[in-house]
């Protein structure tokens, strides 16, 4: 019963308050509430009621009436304080899946107004306190924390006000429609990952295993080695049989495929190819990034380096 | 993140401070003096605290704190369940709370308790500076609670407190209007529950006995007694004998009312049973006077008025001997409205109980004016002679009447008085005449109150300070029932006719302990009446408004009281307000003006839409009414009549001025849909 009505109280907030960039408050957004100080005073009220009747006291009947008078005034002055903002959504960046995702918002209102300590934010996150007095425009952003990978939509930003007396709340959402993609946490797995990966770094420029023209090195023989990459001075010496090894160098590139990992799990391997991505990024490499269902060349840049971990960010969703 | 809990930033404890001392302030003249020091100590550490001078008190120091203050209370002597005494503990509360607040919670307790002392003030006065101060108050009260919560670091703290100050100001006027209608509409309740009143104000004025100096001690006050306004102009001023008690039993020094000394529960029986008022022993004659009088808070019940008064509105006790009395001593000041006719014959056939009373006399005492009693009742014709005879001794012989008596001794004062000193004040005139009635068998007795009153020209009223006070007598003849007769006329007739400053113009004895006061200085006389005047305006407003005056307001306003009339105009004035309120805030309600024809297409629209074929955003008219008369061909010719009407309003060559006939079409299209 309860999670029906809170159902169609988020539903009812949703028909009111459409998903938007931009919203300038005014009556039909704004809600109001008398808050628990409201409550409190009202209780003063009534003693001061009672202390005027018991005493047949006008000037206490006065006092008393004039914070009843107060307690109904506030909740117009609270009211305005809040009216006539704008709250735009100018963006929100990308960041690591366990990092704050950050959203830039500018508040604004119409030149001749001023309008103080509203409260925009997540009341559960980020609350930030914003005057517009001497400038009618602020921006400023504001952090909220990101769990999982993947495409991030925030919750609807709350923007509140209790301004002057604290007696009432004024509050209105904004749902926005502006999303940002969070990459996976890096994480490199450095216990395998030197000895097993495929790709190994060499000064020249990036290996590319299983190649012919030059050598590489010497190994265990493997059965589906051919002929004539067996080092026969090797068996000579040690009765047993050893592979030559040979490898291209090409440019300095190099692959980052999903394939090759030698552990499980997605995530773990979006984590690892997330730092990776990073790693030679920071080194100034060619990279190229292969998952299933994406494939991105070698290229160089922060361009590219957006891409691939778009890449690996929306891996598994539609994008 | 709850910002209540938020801790309390150096503004908000500035502001603290600030309520602190103006809250406690107006306090200092009516609690026990120890206290002060107290609230100050607790202000000085608070504020050393803000500057980092000293630290916060620890928990012993504040249990120290809280059991010094308690028994601080306990000791200084306020009866426990009094209003001094709940007030004192209120402030000793608001000192440490305020020592110890460091959350912005606990400031707002400290402001919430501000409000109520603010208020708890009124009930030890109700002056206009107290009313005023009130609102200074007030003002600097709402202005912490916005300086508290909102500490505005972006601005200077001279800034913030200015910003608060002029926003509570601001807040404070605007609600004003609000304030006033619930003032004149809320009703007034009859008291639910008797609370203790304010008790350390020392009683002053006339009290219920008479020894001969004190009503010579009590005109050396100029402070007010009471002030009246007449409804018909002002009886002549020797007439004004503001009669307040009667004493009958005379001990030989001192006269009080009865043998008993009666607690005032004891004395409201004796008045209300043994004593009590007959109205049918009145005769009334004369003209009417009517009046309204404001009496001064004097820890005493009594209340004076023109004798007889036959009706009277206000919360009172009548007793047999004429007399008006609160319920309660007067511990705020108090209104009654009387109408009197002071002509009227009282007590035609008297009571033996009251003739008893008023023929009381000590034994053996007094013997030589025992003798000069017998001596001129022998004489006389009649009672009537007899007491011309008496009072024709004052006129004739050498009395003096003065401010400053001789002593008397302590036995027979009457004899010393009548033979030795002959020089003395009302009191002395009034009881050696009541003597010399009961010593030849006549009644009489003793009246005690106020005669006079000195006349505020700008204000048509009237004021009887304490230097009025006065005694008289009263005695009983058959023909005429109980008569006013005041012996000091026949020693000093300007008491009377002008006034006790008149009367003591060449003895110079007028108000001769105050050093200064604005009476001797005629211009500044003058500016103290107008400003009396204004006081008493205030008084008459603040205490007036009561049950009744509301109800007489309404009907000077409204005529006939319906509950519809009320709530008519209460409804009126709210809105009003309501629309002053807006365009004071500049707060406009949006007007979404929608044209006619737009308001009918849109829900043309709508019933399409639940129909299920919803218009997307960039859709022409023409397109989607040719879609939907595609989809629906039973409706086709009321969608596409409807939307040649409507295009024909919105674009034809009559777009201009919008025919109606048109837009009935379009709802006749819309309705067989």
């Amino acid at each position: 019963m309860m999670s029906r009505t809170a159902d169609f109280t988020q539903q009812w907030i949703r028909q009111r308050l459409p998903q938007t960039r931009e919203v300038t408050l005014n009556q039909r957004r704004i809600f109001i509430v008398p808050s628990k100080l409201a409550l409190g005073m009202l209780l003063l009220i009534i003693l001061l009621f009672v202390l005027a009747i018991n005493f047949q006291n006008s000037l206490v009947y006065a006092v008393c009436f004039w914070l009843m008078a107060l307690l109904v005034l506030n909740i117009l002055h609270t009211y305005r304080n809040l009216a006539g903002i704008t709250l735009k959504v100018i963006g929100l960046s990308p960041c690591f899946a366990g990092a704050n995702a950050t959203l830039e918002i500018e508040l604004s209102c119409p030149p001749k107004q001023k309008k103080y300590a509203v409260h925009v934010g997540w009341p559960e996150h980020d609350m930030i306190e914003v005057n517009l007095a001497q400038q009618h425009s602020v921006r400023t952003q504001l952090a909220h924390p990101t769990t999982r990978r993947g495409r991030f939509t925030p919750p609807r930003i709350t923007i509140e006000t209790r301004y002057p007396l604290r007696l009432a709340v004024a509050w209105s959402y904004l749902m926005t429609d502006a999303s940002a993609i969070i990459y996976p946490t890096p994480k490199a797995r450095t216990e395998n990952s030197t000895t097993n990966t495929s790709s190994t770094e060499h000064s020249g420029g990036t290996e590319i295993p299983r190649g012919s023209h030059d050598f590489g090195g010497i190994r265990e023989y493997q059965p589906d080695d051919a002929p004539r990459q067996l080092h026969w001075g090797k068996y000579a010496q040690t009765g047993e049989l050893y592979s030559k090894t040979f490898v291209d160098y090409s440019s300095p590139q190099r692959w980052l495929a999903w394939e090759t990992l030698p552990f499980p799990g997605t995530e773990a391997r979006l984590s690892h190819l997330c730092s990776q991505v990073l790693d030679c990024h920071a080194k100034q490499q060619e990279y190229g990034l292969s998952i299933p269902g994406t494939r991105i060349e070698p290229a160089q840049g922060e361009a590219h380096k957006q891409r691939c971990l778009s890449a690996l960010a929306l891996f598994g969703e539609q994008a | 993140m709850n910002p209540a809990k938020a801790a309390l930033s150096y503004t908000g404890t500035i502001w603290l401070l600030i309520t602190q001392v103006l809250v406690m302030l107006p306090f200092v003249q009516y609690l026990p003096l120890w206290l002060m020091p107290v609230l100050a100590f607790t202000a000085i550490w608070r504020l050393r605290v803000v500057k980092g001078q000293s630290d916060r008190p620890g928990l012993p120091v504040k249990i120290v704190l809280m059991v010094l203050g308690i028994g601080g209370l306990t000791l200084s002597g306020l009866p426990f369940p009094s209003l001094d005494f709940m007030v004192a503990i209120l402030l000793l509360g608001f000192a440490f709370k305020t020592l110890e607040a460091d959350s912005q919670r606990d400031a707002i307790v400290v402001v919430l308790l501000g409000y109520f002392l603010l208020a708890v003030h009124f009930l030890y006065s109700q002056s206009i500076l107290a009313g005023l101060y009130g609102v200074l108050t007030l003002v600097a009260l709402t202005a912490a609670l916005i300086g508290i919560h909102h500490p505005m670091n972006f601005m200077s703290s001279r800034q913030s407190t200015s910003h608060a100050l002029r926003l509570s100001a601001l807040m404070l006027l605007q609600c004003l209007p609000l304030m006033l209608l619930i003032f004149m509409f809320a009703p007034r309740l009859q008291p639910l529950f008797m609370l203790p009143l304010p008790s350390s104000q020392a009683k002053s004025g006339i009290s219920d006995s008479m020894t001969p100096g004190d009503i010579a001690s009590l005109s050396q006050s100029d402070a007010l007694a009471f002030r009246v306004t007449f409804k018909n102009g002002k009886p002549p001023q020797n007439q004004l004998y503001w009669r307040g008690l009667t004493l009958n039993h005379f001990d030989g020094r001192r006269w009080k009312q009865f043998i008993d000394d009666y607690e005032l529960r004891q004395l409201q029986q004796n008045f209300a049973h043994n004593y009590r008022w007959q109205p049918d022993n009145l005769d009334i004659r004369g003209p009417a006077v009517e009046y309204e009088a404001i009496y001064e808070r004097s820890g005493q019940p009594w209340l004076f008025t023109l004798t007889p008064a036959t009706e009277v509105y206000g919360d009172v006790l009548r007793g047999g001997d004429y007399r008006i009395m609160a319920r309660t001593e007067l511990q705020a000041p108090a209104m009654l409205k009387a109408v009197s006719y002071p002509e009227s014959l009282r007590d035609r056939t008297l009571q033996p109980m009251v003739r008893r009373l008023a023929l009381q006399l000590p034994l053996n005492t007094n013997p030589r004016s025992h003798s000069l009693a017998q001596q001129l009742r022998t004489q006389s014709r009649s009672e009537q002679d007899y007491i011309q005879r008496v009072l024709q001794r004052f006129r004739d012989q050498s009395f003096h009447y003065t401010l400053r008596p001789p002593m008397l001794g302590s036995t027979d004062t009457i004899d010393a008085f009548l033979f030795d000193s002959q020089r003395g004040f009302c009191a002395h005139y009034a009881g050696s005449f009541v003597f010399m009635m009961r010593a030849a068998g006549i009644p009489a007795r003793v009246v005690t109150g106020y005669q006079g009153g000195e006349w505020n020209a700008t204000g048509q009223y009237l004021s009887v300070h304490q230097f009025d006070a006065h005694a008289w007598t009263e005695v009983w003849l058959a023909e005429s029932g109980w008569a006013r007769i005041d012996p000091t006329t026949m020693v000093a007739p300007d008491r009377v006719e002008q006034g006790l400053e008149a009367a003591m113009r060449t003895e110079g004895s007028f108000l001769e302990n105050q050093l200064f006061t604005p009476r001797k200085i005629e211009w500044l006389n003058r500016l103290r009446q107008q400003i009396d005047s204004v006081q008493y305006g205030w008084r008459r407003f603040v205490l007036g408004y009561d049950r009744d005056a509301q109800s007489e307001f309404f009907k000077n306003l409204l005529g006939e009281l319906t509950i519809k009339k009320v709530a008519a105009t209460l409804g009126g004035l709210m809105i009003a307000l309501g629309l002053l309120w807006m365009l004071l805030l500049g707060l406009k309600p949006e007007h979404r003006s929608i044209a006619p024809e737009q308001r009918l297409y849109q829900r043309f629209c709508k019933r399409l839409a639940k129909k299920g074929l919803a218009r997307e955003p960039g859709q022409t008219p023409g397109d989607f009414a040719r879609l939907a008369a595609a989809k629906f061909p039973q409706h086709a010719a009321a969608i596409l009549g409807f939307n040649g009407v409507y295009e024909e309003v919105c674009y034809g060559s009559e777009a201009n001025h919008k025919p109606k006939g048109l837009l009935a079409q379009m709802k006749q299209h819309l309705q067989k849909l």
